[in-house]
């Protein structure tokens, strides 16, 4: 009795654990809530355009709060009377398979989809193809499919901007050779292997690479253990740069920097996605830079593809298209450049776009005057 | 028998001592040894592979690393105690964390104040679940797990758009950043022998009282001689790098009072009652619900006051804070440390000695720079290993005993 008991137990409890490993561990979080709702009117197939956006997940800001209401904005100054069907997979394949259906019954005459598996959205692809729905490959590229457009950004060139304008500063310090730690994104995740492989591209060969690791889940907390053993192992003395793949892991390590008693500000970090965090780490000088991707235009970017292949009007002839090969065929892409943000360039980029307002960013005293020294306030 | 146990440690005598060591590890009575065996093997490899894993830079890191998931798993321990599960207890502890986030840098809230908030959080959510529990008979693991996403959600909800959260030097950051110079480091160490001489004192004169056998005093003596040589040890060690860390302190003082309140108290006498067999607890007058809803408070309070030291540790709460495999870590640990995951077996220190043994794995292969993939595989290895020896003891036992 107690022993049948004990296993049920076993077995129950593993199998919600590994639930839970699956669900919270991916690369790009899953989470709770969210589900697929529609804005706009009802309306039969021959009335307004109708667009579905499809995003894959809720547990990172961008989507829920960039994402979708510049992709909204931009339709409706575009098409007044369009109606969007977005809806939201939580980070479940199989549920993205079913909103892609609802949308496809509900009339939808364009697809923007944001895979959360590049790979199995592949069927997704082929159902809209059947009802003869073009379909726009969103921010990660899906595979093996006849995809019509994929907006992007460039994203080997993130981990090269990276890169570059790391070994910019250590060729500035003086310390050309000397040796660096690399922390990349997970390892489960095919940008954070773009980011590695562009960053390497600059980096090998320039400075030795003391010590490397893949951070399982992008998670800043492991980021943090790993910068504390590189420091163990390579020395407080033994680095003089650390490349960290986003902002992130790059929190991490700076922390791991400040246990071990090392001043930030005497080794560059590199970071990406702009994060407040980041942002306020950069303004204190303890992060050396960011990457800034632009998601109002990649959403607007998308919202005109949209509209245009809507009505039938194609592709506008402001946007200029390069290849990407998905495994099936060179898909027509728009791959827009990310921009690289240091202290100095905070206000003209980030705040310029509304991405952080000022009063956001400086909300501690120590912020408000390490602000001022960039003409922020 | 007990006449011989009484002569002096003499040829004969060590020689039995030895067989009974023996006959305890095979059979798991020795649960802690085993577990410290195990410990000096994975420290003996890796410090063969890179000779700074033994370095106290690198000891006073694993230390630093491993305190919130040990203060979690502390928690753990006491659920595990009553045959429950806890499956909230990473996302109470991120959770608590970031309201306690948001209250020092959005509502300007004093640091100690918004982390006092956070513990009271933590009880407040431990108390919710305790009474679905109890009240509603739910299943701990369904009711933890529901409520697991529940903050998840509200974790998002209260981080905002902005996502991460840097915390500045204050009360919360220096709880893991404040290291005692040496001397105060040396009068802890005393004073943690001290009251390990006490405790063991005081418990041979409540077994004597009580008219059970107790052992020869040397014996109790060379045991806090071994306890008290090992915190001396561990305070030269960190006294050679920054010093005795505030942290460390706080995770055996919880683990020493959890133990108390465990092993002394009648409160922790119930535990153990409901935990080997909760329909006798109840038979023999124990209010059992009484004391399972209390575990759950403490339980989520500890798994709270972990998050507030992983913030601390990382001075920014984030998305993630809570999640990845910090809920899995949290129960393993004990659980290879000997405490069953069935109730009635078990002790706080195994939430301390798993976190070492599972800290020590990922603290040495992060130093080797090892791939996730080897990382991964040996993890799972070492867990599954520990398992099983645990649970092959236990079966000898068992047979010894039927």
């Amino acid at each position: 009795m107690h022993g049948r008991r004990a296993l049920r137990w076993f077995g129950a409890t593993a199998l919600v654990v590994s639930m839970l490993m699956v669900l919270t561990g991916c690369s790009t979080p899953a989470s709770t809530g969210g589900g697929a709702t529609t804005t706009g009117t009802a309306g039969g197939s021959t009335g307004p355009l109708k667009i579905a956006l499809l995003l894959p997940e809720t547990k990172t800001a961008r989507y829920e709060t960039q994402d979708r209401p510049l992709f909204e904005a931009k339709v409706k100054e575009l098409a007044p009377d369009a109606q969007i069907l977005y809806s939201n997979a939580n980070q479940d394949s199989a549920q993205q398979q079913s909103q892609a259906d609802a949308a496809l019954t509900n009339g939808a005459q364009v697809l923007v989809l944001d895979p959360v598996d590049s790979a199995a959205a592949a069927s997704i692809v082929t159902k809209a193809k059947a009802k003869n729905v073009p379909v726009i490959s969103y921010d990660r590229l899906i595979l093996n499919a006849d995809v019509d457009y994929y907006v992007s950004f460039d994203n080997e060139q993130v981990g090269k901007l990276q890169g570059q304008a790391l070994l910019d500063k250590i060729t500035k310090d003086g310390n050309l050779g000397k040796t660096i730690v690399m922390i990349n994104g997970a390892p489960t995740d095919n940008n954070a292997k773009l980011f590695k492989a562009g960053a390497h591209s600059v980096l090998d060969g320039k400075v030795k690479i003391g010590a490397e690791y893949d951070t399982p889940d992008w998670s800043p907390d492991k980021a943090q253990t790993e910068m504390d053993q590189a420091i163990t192992k390579l020395g407080k003395t033994g680095f003089v740069a650390v490349y960290c793949a986003n902002d992130g892991t790059a929190g991490g390590a700076i922390a791991a920097m400040k246990g071990a008693g090392i001043d930030p500000k005497t080794r560059p970090v590199t970071g990406q996605d702009a994060e407040l965090a980041g942002i306020q780490r950069i303004l204190l000088g303890e992060q050396y830079m960011t990457i800034y991707k632009a998601i109002k235009q990649e959403a607007s970017t998308a919202a005109e593809l949209a509209v245009g292949l809507g009505k039938g009007t194609g592709v506008p002839s402001s946007m200029t298209l390069s290849k990407v090969n998905n495994g099936k065929i060179d898909v027509p892409s728009v791959l827009l450049t990310p921009v690289p943000v240091t202290a100095d360039t905070i206000k003209s980029t980030v705040v310029a776009d509304g991405f952080w307002t000022t009063q956001q960013i400086l909300n501690t005293p120590a912020l408000v005057a390490a602000g001022k020294l960039v003409g922020l306030q | 028998m007990s006449d011989e146990r009484d002569t002096p440690l003499s040829m004969r005598g060590a020689g039995r001592m030895f067989r009974e060591l023996g006959r305890k590890l095979a059979q798991g009575e020795a649960g802690p040894l085993l577990v410290l065996l195990m410990v000096a093997a994975i420290w003996t490899f890796f410090q063969f592979q890179n000779d700074r894993f033994l370095s106290p830079g690198n000891l006073t890191n694993l230390m630093l690393q491993q305190s919130a998931v040990a203060t979690i798993s502390i928690g753990i321990v006491l659920i595990l105690l009553l045959g429950e599960i806890d499956l909230s207890v990473g996302a109470v502890s991120g959770f608590c964390a970031s309201v306690m986030a948001v209250l020092i840098v959005n509502n300007h809230l004093p640091p100690a104040l918004a982390a006092l908030a956070a513990l009271v959080l933590g009880a407040a959510v431990g108390l919710f679940n305790g009474f679905m529990v109890t009240r509603f008979r739910i299943p701990s693991f369904v009711v933890t797990l529901a409520g697991s996403l529940t903050l998840v959600g509200l974790q998002l909800y209260v981080l905002g758009e902005t996502g991460t959260i840097n915390l500045a030097d204050s009360f919360v950051t220096r709880l893991t950043s404040t290291f005692f110079p040496p001397l105060i480091g040396w009068a802890v160490a005393v004073l943690a022998i001290l009251l390990t001489l006490a405790f063991a004192l005081t418990g041979r004169a409540r077994r004597a009282r009580a008219g059970l056998a107790v052992g020869p005093l040397w014996s109790l003596l060379v045991g806090v001689g071994v306890i008290g040589a090992a915190f001396l040890a561990l305070v030269a060690v960190v006294n050679q790098d920054r010093g005795l860390p505030l942290v460390v302190v706080i995770v055996f003082g919880l683990a020493l009072a959890f133990a108390y309140v465990t092993e002394r108290t009648r409160f922790g006498r119930h535990m153990f009652a409901v935990g080997g067999n909760a329909e006798a607890a109840r038979r023999a007058g124990i209010k059992i619900d009484h004391v399972r809803l209390m575990v759950f408070v403490l339980g989520s309070t500890l798994a709270a006051a972990g998050g507030v030291l992983a913030a601390s540790r990382l001075t920014a709460v984030n998305q993630s804070s809570g999640g990845s495999d910090l809920l899995l870590m949290a129960i393993a640990g004990p659980v290879i440390a000997g405490t069953s995951l069935f109730g009635g077996r078990g002790t706080v220190w195994s939430a301390i000695l798993g976190a070492v043994v599972i800290g020590s794995i990922a603290n040495g292969m992060d130093l080797l720079s090892y791939s996730s993939s080897v990382k991964f595989i040996v993890t799972g290895a070492v867990l599954i290993t520990a398992v099983t020896i645990e649970s092959v003891t236990r079966m000898r036992r068992r047979g010894t005993i039927e």
